[in-house]
């Protein structure tokens, strides 16, 4: 995530939108998530693009203006300069959602281990995931039990934030009591044994796909490289 | 299998022990219950059999505990768990949440204790058919229902190959058609020569109908031991906290009217019903 972000700032803005759109957009299409990954990413990059494009847009202060709203101008460099940083932030959350729509996180965080990664590390990231749901599951049993009792938790957004207030503790004490339970059974199963491990599931790497992988890391150091050398001869 | 001798233990900060001068001796290929009223040391002492008293649950232990040949309090949880299989109530806090499905949840014991892939490959296949889950396989474990669950709580410890089971009151959260699943599977496993079951159990009637033997505590002490018949059918058995079943109640009622003449053994079962009756 680190080097797609530096290789996101690397690279010139008007490459982020040909990234998304001969690269990221295209392989989405041949997974069939065109539609869910647009989706999310219209969702996911919204928020960010109005205020960038009001902010830099209407402040940036000076060159051509293209348009005047009232007592505010709304400037062109200011509407390249949002254009840029929204088109580095879709790329990032376009590749983010297509490794994530794709790959199977456990697959994923196995590699990681292959790699040095402690066990215990893969096992908190995969059921943390696993887990929201369920969370969220007994969230709405408790809610349930307190509308059984008399609670309003529905109506205006300030009474919906008031009645989060009594779930917090039930919430929480109720997690803490599973968490002992959940302990014991992974111990059962050798969780915190010692001695080598083994693995049910099978990672299958291509020499293509290790070329691939050579390929995309020198790609983004050269380009990391280049820009670091043109900001300091400039 | 189990060697109990003399054993107390007070947990960290209290001051009554939860168990007192207990002395046991399970053989392998055996089904124990473990019956008693709520707070009579049945969870502590499947917890002294499974390691996690010492090991997980602080406090002051006393006495011998041998479980699979291991002396208990100078072993690990890590090598007990190559001997010791644990099934907890609730089966839904069993399900790891790392595993994506049935087939890979019972892999997850497997790879922790380091068997090799084409190993683990067959114990998972034997533990999805042992546990009638073999159809399941590729579902996520959070589809199952409850009675499902627990069957693959079972199987994924099943899959460690334990020498003996403990199962820590697994049928409490399940109904009766869940419960009878539990029962049944664990009556094949042992009968099958698969592992040594000791349960925790308030189901007095599958109790009657699966186990070997019964061991009833009371406040931390051993109140009686013996086959499920001579127990459930002891005068005393109301005394020690145990609910009659409803058979055994029907039975009792008709010889207070004198239907059916008294000294005979009361049924705990339907079977046992039906022919007591007939």
């Amino acid at each position: 995530m680190g080097l797609l972000l530096a290789v996101a700032f690397a690279v010139p803005w008007w490459a982020c939108y040909l990234t998304l759109g001969l690269l990221v957009l295209p392989l989405a299409a041949l997974g069939r998530l065109f539609g869910p990954l647009t989706r999310t990413l219209w969702k996911l990059v919204l928020p960010f693009a109005v205020p960038i494009l009001l902010i830099q847009g209407f402040f940036w202060g000076e060159g051509e203006v293209l348009f005047t709203l009232g007592p505010l101008s709304f400037y062109r460099l200011g509407l390249i300069f949002a254009a840029a940083s929204i088109g580095r932030i879709a790329m990032l959350g376009g590749c983010f959602l297509l490794l994530s729509m794709t790959t199977r996180i456990d697959m994923l965080m196995r590699a990681l281990v292959e790699r040095g990664l402690p066990n215990q590390a893969l096992y908190l990231v995969v059921t943390t995931l696993q887990l929201v749901p369920r969370f969220e599951a007994q969230a709405h049993r408790i809610q349930d039990a307190q509308r059984a009792r008399g609670l309003e938790t529905e109506g205006s957004i300030a009474r919906r934030a008031r009645a989060l207030v009594p779930l917090i503790g039930p919430l929480l004490l109720a997690s803490l009591m599973d968490v002992e339970e959940r302990a014991l059974a992974l111990e059962a199963r050798g969780f915190s044994r010692r001695g080598p491990r083994t693995s049910l599931v099978t990672l299958r790497d291509t020499p293509l796909q290790r070329w691939l992988r050579l390929a995309l890391w020198l790609l983004a150091a050269t380009l990391i490289l280049y820009r670091l050398v043109s900001w300091i001869t400039r | 299998m189990i060697e109990l001798d003399g054993v107390t233990f007070t947990y960290a900060g209290e001051a009554t022990p939860a168990l007192q001068q207990l002395d046991l001796r399970i053989g392998a290929g055996e089904l124990w219950a473990v019956l008693g009223p709520t707070g009579a040391g049945k969870s502590t002492l499947c917890s002294l059999l499974a390691g996690f008293i010492p090991h997980f649950y602080r406090g002051s232990l006393r006495g011998k505990v041998r479980v699979a040949g291991i002396d208990v309090p100078g072993s690990s949880l890590g090598e007990m768990s190559e001997h010791v299989g644990s099934v907890f109530q609730n089966p839904f806090n069993q399900v790891t949440g790392a595993r994506y499905t049935v087939r890979e949840e019972i892999g997850f014991g497997l790879e922790n204790l380091g068997v090799p892939r084409p190993a683990m490959l067959e114990r998972i296949e034997r533990s999805l058919a042992l546990t009638g889950l073999s159809e399941l396989a590729e579902r996520s474990p959070y589809a199952l229902s409850g009675g499902q669950q627990q069957r693959l709580a079972i199987a994924s410890i099943l899959a460690l190959r334990p020498k003996l089971m403990i199962l820590d009151e697994p049928t409490s959260q399940l109904d009766p058609a869940g419960t009878g699943q539990v029962f049944t599977l664990l009556r094949d496993l042992v009968s099958a020569g698969e592992t040594t079951v000791v349960v925790a159990e308030q189901r007095l009637e599958w109790v009657a109908r699966a186990a070997d033997r019964c061991l009833v505590l009371q406040s931390g002490t051993k109140a009686a031991e013996g086959t499920p018949s001579d127990v459930l059918s002891s005068p005393e058995a109301e005394g020690w906290g145990l609910c009659q079943s409803r058979f055994s109640r029907a039975a009792r009622a008709a010889v207070a009217q004198g239907v059916t003449p008294l000294g005979r053994q009361l049924p705990h079962t339907l079977d046992q019903a039906v022919e007591y009756f007939r």
